[in-house]
């Protein structure tokens, strides 16, 4: 497997085996958002807005690149929307003046 | 080694973490911040899902920390009836210590012996017992741990400073569907005298996900 | 032992089971993991494909985790079969104890009987 099927052939999750740097033990508790993004991740299961299998396909979904540059729950939330988008749940215009309006107001 | 399931139970008992916390309110979010603030501030406005939701599983997700865990694998210990359904129905018979499976996943329950040392990994994710040991470690859901834990498990383990004999048996767990782990770490030597209670206070989260052994308390090891 | 809660049904004379509601292997059946190589999903890793195993346990049916990814929550449920695969055969040069093995858990129609 040397052409460019290699790229569609193994997602870019699949890693088990692919060696490696040392593992760092660094830990630390998670931010405030993260934990609700982790909440929202479930909450959307339970109501299988978006199931657990396609929050890892939507994560898988974003690619090498992405998934080697975005953090755990940046990943997850940037999964989300692209999946709510295709669900036909929510529009990009929607989610671009939603942000718009957060970000203008500041506080959280 | 007792204090980091102790840590957790107490770190997570703290304030649920949502909008307009005190200490929030001068930071501006970042830019994925922002992002997870509009989905779900939307999906509310169309009445998807809503705020007392959200709530109510941050909560769920604080309940759920290493204590639990420890609390099962204590219990194994001490009682072998128990240690029995525990293999043969992992999470019947967790729940029938009170602890739920929000998730809805079910739970294989790895015990190591004299010749069996077994360790968890999920290669595709980040799969873990959640409702059993709350949220994964960083590491556990980062590349290099997911990476190297099903192809040179004993390097992995040497480097949380767990070395396993030659003649014990390593078996990975990789961790892909409905399924999730729990390791049954050995009971150490010299705690005979421990209470169900004292035990549980030996146990760690990294036991349970394999990456370590107990050792015998320092009080019981001899100088 | 590890759960079976699912197995091999024997039925009367006569009885016509549904697809998936007999497990087709059962523990200590010789297995091996097919070759394809789907695109999209999937929750076979790349380095089990191929590879021969023993059924260790057999989980009760439910849905292909594959078909989920793309928003399919119902459908024909399937048993999963966990099973043992030698650390050596998975890998050239394993450094490691010849006992050594990885376990997975593995959806019904991802395996053959060998």
């Amino acid at each position: 497997m040397t052409g460019p099927e290699i790229l569609v052939q193994r997602l870019p999750n699949d890693i088990g085996g692919q060696g490696g740097p040392a593992i760092a033990r660094t830990e630390h508790p998670l931010a405030a958002w993260e934990k609700r993004c982790h909440a929202l991740a479930d909450v959307l299961d339970f109501h299988k807005i978006i199931n657990t299998e396609e929050k890892r396909h939507g994560v898988a979904a974003l690619g090498t690149g992405i998934n080697a540059a975005l953090s755990y729950y940046e990943r997850w939330i940037l999964a989300f929307a692209n999946i709510l988008f295709q669900k036909g749940i929510l529009t990009p215009a929607e989610l671009a003046e939603k942000m718009q309006a957060v970000e203008a107001r500041g506080a959280r | 080694m007792t204090s980091e399931v102790e840590h957790a139970a107490h770190d997570h008992a703290s304030a649920i973490p949502h909008a307009h916390t005190h200490e929030d309110a001068a930071e501006t979010p970042g830019y994925f911040e922002i992002m997870e603030i509009s989905v779900r501030e939307l999906l509310i406005e169309r009445q998807l899902i809503t705020e007392a939701e959200i709530h109510r599983q941050i909560d769920v997700l604080d309940s759920r920390t290493p204590a639990l865990g420890a609390k099962i694998i204590a219990r194994a210990w001490v009682d072998a009836d128990f240690r029995g359904r525990l293999r043969a129905d992992g999470r019947k018979t967790c729940e029938e210590l009170g602890i739920t499976f929000y998730d809805n996943t079910r739970l294989i329950v790895l015990e190591n012996t004299e010749k069996v040392h077994n360790l968890v990994v999920c290669t595709l994710c980040s799969c873990y017992p959640r409702p059993i040991l709350g949220l994964p470690p960083e590491w556990y859901k980062l590349k290099p741990y997911r990476a190297r834990a099903v192809s040179e498990p004993r390097k992995v383990l040497a480097e949380f400073g767990t070395i396993i004999p030659d003649d014990v048996e390593v078996r990975v767990t990789d961790s892909t569907s409905i399924l999730r782990f729990l390791v049954l770490p050995r009971r150490p030597p010299g705690t005979d005298h421990y209470t169900e209670e004292q035990l549980a206070g030996l146990v760690t989260r990294d036991a349970m996900i394999g990456v370590a052994t107990i050792a015998a308390p320092i009080s019981e090891q001899n100088p | 032992m590890e759960i079976t809660e699912g197995a091999v049904l024997e039925t009367l004379p006569g009885i016509v089971l549904a697809t998936g509601e007999s497990a087709l292997y059962q523990t200590g059946d010789k297995v091996r993991v097919l070759t394809r190589k789907p695109i999209g999903h999937y929750r076979v890793p790349i380095y089990l494909r191929g590879k021969s195993g023993v059924v260790q346990s057999v989980i009760k049916p439910a849905l292909d985790n594959e078909a989920e990814g793309f928003g399919r929550n119902a459908g024909r449920e399937r048993h999963y079969y966990r099973i043992t695969v030698s650390m050596a055969a998975l890998w050239v040069g394993y450094a490691g104890a010849p006992g050594d093995a990885l376990l997975i858990e593995v959806f019904e129609t991802w395996l053959e009987r060998i």
